[in-house]
């Protein structure tokens, strides 16, 4: 508490903090206390990780604004009640342009004074005046715009100069892989700018989630991505067991953490497999494609999906894992490891793959804080950042992660740091196999009013999710993936890269159009 | 020391597949008569993602890893909608995708058939009749082929292409 109060500042403003569940501290400012605040936070380099609307929470005013920001272990949650206008700061705090431009077209809110008010998730298509997190709005199917005159078409940011040309990509993409458009604009083939326009695949996962009850809300987590889905599902389920304060029991946590494991190596070994193919070494790209592939097998013989999905449940896992499908797991994973190195080996000893690697694609580490850029490619750049050593969540206090910093930035950097967080979570899984103990699986969680923030590490970095129960229902579902502000470091990474290094820097981010559009 | 020539000189450094999978193979075997019968020597597939949670994609990036390897079954997955035979579709088509797979689709040389792969491209999956979603990829094109599942797995995905192929040999 004196660590946030000093973030704070002296004051009448650090009297005001409570506590919230997750250890987590609520502090509640009025608008004009708001911007010196953040002043201050960003003098005492705070991450604002997070930036969310919700309806009806004070009876203050109509709309709430939650500010979340971050400080090594600290989370410290600034609520400001509001109209229809709220002050910007996407100028000290740049990745709050993003959650801004969210809030507007989600709840109608302007930030008159924001340098980008352009419209975010909701395309040309969706009606003016629309915004689908008003609670007046009941989800149903709405009239589309059919046709969009020139001028009212999404204004990309003009780049002129002598020889600049434009070359767009997208939103369908030549490969087998999610839409997303990217402007690039070009001098000769070196890339001079780039801005990404996503959210097409917006599908509405905040609203859908609205009005459930949580047990049949962990679908709707899992729909997030694919990729993440027990990141995703632990997440909400960690925050619904906060606010009844009810925790998971502890062979579930090591059942868990089996699974999130799991996961982040599969993730990894597709962003690998992947990084491989689009340098053209395919076959270096198919071991770890034949490994990811017993991963998806490994997962359906232990849960019976391939994505681990429905294991994750409020209160712990939805079955116990039988002690010989464990003793598998063991095996499988010394196998594992030994065919995972003679992939690695092959690759990093191919020149012709690290040529193309180094110095490609770089990420400064001066980006990190001000975009909130997290996960392996944080880690790739110098930043020291993982939810589960400054948050740990479940038993990763009793196992935090050894974390493999690199200082470089490109891509050679998140290749290597992934293959190290390979290896790491093989032997985390191993040390969990080893020390798992015998217990119940699911503790009984009664549904309560209240709400509270979860922080999961996933496989590409923090996901942030809060969630507010009402009446025993899903009163606000906010979940931010890692990708939603790790997409924002690309715009940087490419410059001054040529166009034909785009694919292999964007399988470095392995970022989740899914994820960020929502 | 490994390279890549030395990977193709010396002795192998992968091991055999651990079992081949018969129904796969069965499966692959079909679909390869199917095809030569109905599209000449191969199939050419476009995906196309209209709002997934990207599970399908993967699974449909599956069918090229060395497990399945569909390629040897004389399906290619192709990089334009110019040069596919068959449109497969993933997620419910959202809002903002809706013209972007329009255009897809008209991009295609007929005849073209459409494959509506995992729930949601079936039918809207859990986002039916919310305001973000059109719906099934049968709310903006006719589609030939359902393959439900979230997502259906690889093995699934391939009956599935056989399927098509055989209800495309009993249409001609």
């Amino acid at each position: 508490m004196k660590y946030v109060k000093k973030l704070v500042g002296s004051g009448e403003l650090a009297q005001r903090i409570t506590m919230g569940h997750n250890g987590e501290y609520y502090l509640e400012v009025r608008e004009e206390e708001f911007i010196p605040l953040t002043a201050t936070l960003a003098t005492r380099k705070c991450v604002l990780i997070g930036l969310f609307c919700a309806e009806g929470f004070s009876p203050v005013a109509r709309f709430s604004l939650f500010s979340v920001f971050e400080k090594k272990s600290a989370v410290l949650i600034v609520i400001r009640h509001t109209g229809r206008r709220a002050a910007s700061v996407a100028g000290t705090f740049p990745a709050a342009s993003w959650f801004e431009r969210e809030c507007r077209d989600g709840f109608g809110i302007e930030f008159p004074d924001a340098f980008d008010t352009r419209r975010l998730f909701l395309h040309e298509s969706y009606p003016s005046g629309f915004h689908p997190l008003e609670k007046s709005f009941r989800n149903g199917k709405i009239e589309t715009v059919q046709s969009v005159d020139a001028e009212e078409e999404y204004p990309f940011r003009p780049v002129h100069g002598e020889g600049v040309y434009q070359v767009p990509v997208g939103p369908v993409h030549a490969g087998i892989i999610e839409p997303g458009h990217f402007r690039f604009s070009v001098i000769g083939e070196t890339i001079f700018n780039l801005e990404i326009r996503m959210f097409y695949k917006h599908r509405g996962i905040e609203k859908l989630a609205e009005g459930r009850v949580p047990q049949n809300c962990i679908v709707v987590a899992e729909a997030v991505s694919g990729d993440e889905s027990v990141a995703n599902a632990t997440g909400f389920c960690l925050a619904v067991e906060k606010i009844a304060q009810v925790p998971a029991p502890d062979r579930a946590w090591y059942l868990r953490t089996i699974l999130l494991e799991l996961e982040r190596i599969c993730s990894h070994l597709g962003d690998q497999a992947g990084m491989l193919i689009d340098v053209a070494f395919p076959l270096g790209a198919g071991q770890f494609a034949v490994l990811r592939e017993d991963i998806f097998r490994m997962n359906a013989s232990l849960t019976d999906s391939r994505f681990m999905r429905g294991m994750v449940v409020a209160g712990g896992v939805a079955k116990d894992l039988r002690k010989e499908q464990l003793a598998e797991l063991g095996k499988f994973i010394a196998r594992f490891r030994k065919r995972y190195r003679v992939g690695l080996k092959i690759v990093l000893s191919t020149t012709s793959v690290l040529d193309r690697f180094a110095t490609t694609g770089t990420i400064r580490r001066g980006l990190l804080r001000p975009l909130c850029i997290t996960g392996p490619a944080a880690r790739a750049s110098g930043g020291k950042v993982d939810v589960r050593s400054d948050h740990p969540y479940g038993i990763y206090g009793i196992f935090p992660p050894d974390n493999t910093i690199l200082h470089d930035g490109d891509v050679l950097s998140r290749f290597t740091v992934k293959a190290s967080e390979i290896m790491d979570s093989l032997e985390l899984l191993e040390q969990l196999l080893e020390t798992i103990p015998d217990g119940p699986v699911k503790a009984e969680v009664p549904v309560q009013d209240g709400y509270a923030i979860s922080l999961v590490e996933s496989a590409r970095g923090q996901n942030l999710c809060w969630i507010w129960i009402r009446n025993g229902k899903i009163e606000r579902y906010k979940v931010r993936t890692a990708s939603f502000c790790n997409w924002q470091a690309i715009e940087h990474a490419v410059l001054g890269n040529i166009v034909p290094d785009f694919p292999v820097i964007n399988k470095s981010l392995n970022l989740s159009y899914a994820g960020t559009d929502l | 020391m490994v390279n890549a020539l030395s990977c193709l000189l010396k002795k192998k450094v992968t091991e055999d597949p651990i079992a081949l999978d018969e129904d796969i193979e069965r499966i692959g075997r079909e679909i390869n008569r199917a095809v030569g019968e109905v599209f000449g020597r191969s199939i050419a597939i476009r995906e196309l993602d209209t709002g997934s949670d990207n599970a399908t994609e993967i699974e449909i990036n599956n069918l090229n890893n060395p497990y399945y390897d569909v390629e040897r079954f004389g399906i290619t997955f192709v990089a334009s909608p110019r040069h596919a035979d068959v449109l497969m579709v993933t997620g419910a088509v959202t809002h903002n995708m809706a013209i972007a797979a329009k255009k897809t689709y008209e991009a295609m040389p007929s005849p073209k058939f459409v494959v509506a792969v995992g729930d949601d491209a079936c039918n809207g999956g859990i986002f039916a009749g919310t305001y973000a979603v059109l719906g099934g990829a049968d709310m903006l094109f006719p589609v030939d082929l359902k393959i439900p599942g979230n997502p259906p797995t690889p093995k699934e995905i391939l009956a599935g292409l056989l399927a098509l192929m055989r209800q495309a040999r009993s249409d001609q």
